[in-house]
């Protein structure tokens, strides 16, 4: 499915841009500025001037949160993003309510004792963000993730992607059935989405520090409807513009 | 969520031809011609002529079969249908294989070991069935099964089934992570159904038999979505013919 650009001149200024560099300059910048998050049950606080701001806008991480402050802005990052930047991209160190700085191991425990698929969802989301998507909660429309090829606000999402896990760990319990495969591909088709499944095999490695993540694989599928009718050879009718069912 | 008719006319004729009365129609008929199903995979064929067609469209049990007889017609019931015509209305014996007319026990173990879930799935079924609801499958819904007030062709299903289990003995596997819920619902919304859980209860009866059903308890649930723009008290605004989000 190529990504669906919003509007005229959309599709030039993501490539003039690329998402790569725009994660880039903001990791310069957060190291440049020694920003702590603050750990706040299931989400990290961070308190960054307009530059900052305006970086974490437009890599899309986290949520601006309004608050009385006028100068600082406040932004609230999920579980994913907040390990991603300490852990992957190294710039971020995060407080914990006891006022010292969290180790990734020790972050990792406390975000695994919230989340148990924790270590599969992150998983999934840092191979997705390595790749240089955008990746956003998916739950309103009833997935773990929603994947853009850049700013939403330049491009529809084209991916919705479920985290599932391989072997008896099965912790997210997504289409172990077929009325939950039917539900799952029609609402996506419904919202334009495909839906993409990356299912991670944690190889026996257990869940105990983030090092074992390197030694994860992942395998990506996507699950479409086939419909006979519009899958025949000797199809004349236009293909282009068909809303794929 | 009031029935929506679909013209004008219709919740009177169907007020004037009740479900129960069809389908007590149905039961009679069947009785009278003594009807044997044939046991195939996970379905019951009958042959049946035109007033038993007719009966079985009427009472929405199975689903008519082309085939090149003419004079006779094939019906396909799913297992909950003919369970249920053969075991709660007591008007029909299935044919095995093997040519001799299967006992309510021995149909039991075999649709069991077709569909796991089965006793839970028809004890659902067979719930909302005795109430005089039109069920059939929901799986193009993503659910187990839509309830109809009527006959489909005279009104819009209100309902979408999901059958669950209470207990360690959870085999449906829905609803058990909260992407699954937001996907179910909106699905529903998308399809102006309301989402009913029903959620069967086993108190320990292990599902050796049939007569274990009458010890299952079952607890009904809607799901919907609360708005509280829409759910205020000083709402002057048009509240009729508002589509339920």
């Amino acid at each position: 499915m190529k990504p669906r650009w919003k509007g005229k001149g959309s599709q030039a200024k993501a490539n003039a841009d690329p998402m790569s560099k725009i994660v880039s300059q903001l990791q310069s910048s957060l190291i440049q500025s020694e920003t702590r998050g603050l750990l706040s049950s299931c989400s990290v606080l961070v308190e960054v001037d307009a530059e900052l701001a305006d970086l974490l806008n437009r890599s899309c991480f986290g949520r601006p949160r309004i608050t009385a402050q006028e100068d600082k802005q406040w932004f609230q990052l999920d579980m994913e993003e907040a390990f991603y930047l300490c852990f992957s991209l190294k710039c971020l160190k995060v407080i914990g309510e006891d006022g010292y700085i969290k180790s990734n191991e020790e972050l990792w425990d406390y975000l695994k004792s919230k989340k148990p698929v924790f270590p599969v969802s992150y998983k999934v989301y840092s191979h997705l963000r390595h790749k240089n998507w955008v990746v956003r909660s998916g739950l309103q429309y009833g997935v773990d993730f929603v994947a853009y090829c850049h700013h939403p606000v330049l491009v529809h999402s084209e991916y919705a992607v479920l985290v599932l896990s391989e072997g008896d760990n099965d912790l997210n319990g997504r289409l172990r059935v077929w009325s939950d495969v039917h539900c799952t591909v029609r609402l996506c088709g419904s919202v334009a989405k495909t839906l993409l499944t990356v299912i991670v095999n944690s190889n026996n490695q257990g869940a105990n520090s983030p090092s074992c993540l390197e030694h994860y694989t992942v395998e990506e599928q996507t699950i479409t409807r086939w419909n006979p009718e519009r899958s025949r050879e000797d199809q004349t009718g236009p293909k282009n513009g068909t809303k794929k069912v």
